[in-house]
């Protein structure tokens, strides 16, 4: 005879794997995007899919985002160059494990103000520069990322999307300070736009003790530094 | 004239001269006292609340009368504007602070006034930079869509008859974003901010 117990286990697992199938069903096929790759058509598209497929295995990634750009380059009248080169920018960082949500949406946000797809590229390019330097910066403070579930080896090893929420911000608010017209040099300032931005998202997408232990860690020389590697 | 003599004439000099103005004397105090009552200036309200809360022998129990009756009257207004315009939540109406739905999404309420426009949207990062309409139903110029958000970051701008516009006056920040304004609405987690 079951026991009732067992029963609300077995329900619990069931439930727990119709989730995880309705997940992964509700991803988007790597078909998909090879198709709309095709209409663009991009040179290396077995290199792309494979960037691809490392992103659609990341707890994150945008997948609708990322195949409607790729459906949009199709549609835009600037050279198969360009838009390769706009994608290449992403799929390095898809390759390199960073987040590209934001990349992502910069570049949905330039093709619907009708920007030119080579200054997209640009303001990726800058993006993807501050994403790379601003995770170093963490690793360099000491706060490092880990697996979800996984042991943490150092009280200041923080879960991968957490992690990779902090370098989005971070990096995001620098590309913000400098396309505004902020000097990289003035760090102190920097670091309050910075501070400002990861307070604000305490308890949103942040987690407070990631965004105190980041304030207490980083300072603002190490701000200018990052920002100046996306200048130089 | 010795001394003595000059300290009598003197006096006498003065009786005199004090006696003859005797009668124009007669009453002066109560004509300067309705003189200055007349030149008086008029109260202002501030000098009238100034002397309202001005201690009194009765202790200050009277002016925490006076404050408490105040608030009171505040807070009875501010609730009946609020239930008119439906803040409170009691009655339908135009809801300014979000709601948290149960999947955790917030009802953001993004309003514009564009009185002349026949078509507005928005476009932000929250739904790809595809329009998202918003509507005038009562035709007062007033357009405004409820989105619901998970909490974070978004930047966003209106789409005005085809024009982009990023300086919602509501916005919590802006950020220039090729060359453009975008507005900044932080949507809260736990503190509901």
């Amino acid at each position: 005879m079951t026991h009732p117990r067992q029963i609300k286990e077995l329900a619990a697992i069931f439930v727990l794997l119709a989730c995880l199938g309705g997940s992964a069903l509700a991803q988007i096929p790597l078909s998909e995007f090879e198709q709309a790759l095709a209409d663009i058509p991009v040179s290396d598209i077995s290199g792309h899919l494979g960037a691809l497929e490392l992103g659609l295995g990341q707890p994150g990634f945008p997948d609708s985002e990322m195949l409607q750009l790729i459906e949009k380059l199709a549609g835009a009248p600037d050279p198969t160059p360009e838009k390769e080169a706009l994608l290449s920018g992403v799929f390095i960082a898809l390759e390199e494990g960073l987040p590209v949500d934001g990349l992502v949406t910069k570049a949905l946000e330039g093709l619907a103000r009708g920007i030119g797809v080579e200054q997209i590229r640009a303001s990726l390019q800058q993006r993807l520069t501050l994403l790379t330097e601003t995770r170093d910066l963490l690793y360099a403070a000491g706060i490092f990322s880990v697996a979800p579930g996984s042991p943490q080896s150092v009280p200041t090893a923080i879960p991968t999307p957490r992690f990779n929420v902090l370098v989005t911000h971070i990096s995001d608010t620098i590309a913000d300070y400098l396309e505004g017209g902020g000097s990289p040099f003035e760090g102190q300032t920097l670091y309050q736009e910075v501070r400002f931005r990861l307070i604000s998202l305490e308890g949103a997408t942040l987690v407070a003790e990631d965004v105190d232990l980041v304030l207490r860690r980083v300072e603002p020389a190490d701000l200018t530094r990052v920002a100046l590697s996306a200048v130089t | 004239m010795n001394q003595h003599e000059f300290d009598d004439l003197l006096r006498n000099t003065l009786r005199e001269e004090v006696d003859e103005m005797r009668p124009t004397l007669i009453g002066l105090e109560e004509r300067v006292t309705t003189e200055l009552g007349e030149r008086q200036p008029r109260l202002r309200v501030s000098d009238w609340l100034r002397q309202l809360l001005a201690p009194t022998r009765g202790g200050r129990i009277g002016q925490f009368s006076v404050v408490a009756a105040t608030a009171a009257v505040c807070l009875l207004i501010g609730f009946a504007v609020a239930t008119q315009s439906g803040l409170t939540g009691g009655a339908p109406g135009i809801r300014l602070t979000p709601s948290r739905s149960a999947d955790g999404n917030q009802e953001v309420l993004f309003v514009l006034p564009a009185l002349d426009a026949t078509d507005v949207s928005i476009v932000g990062n929250f739904n790809a930079w595809e329009p998202t309409a918003l509507s005038d139903d009562d035709d007062d110029g007033i357009w405004m869509a409820s989105i619901p958000l998970p909490p974070g970051r978004y930047e966003y701008a209106f789409v005005i008859d085809g024009r982009w516009w990023g300086q919602d006056p509501l916005a919590d920040e802006y950020v220039q974003s090729y060359g453009e304004y975008s507005s900044v609405r932080y949507v809260g987690g736990g503190d509901g901010a």
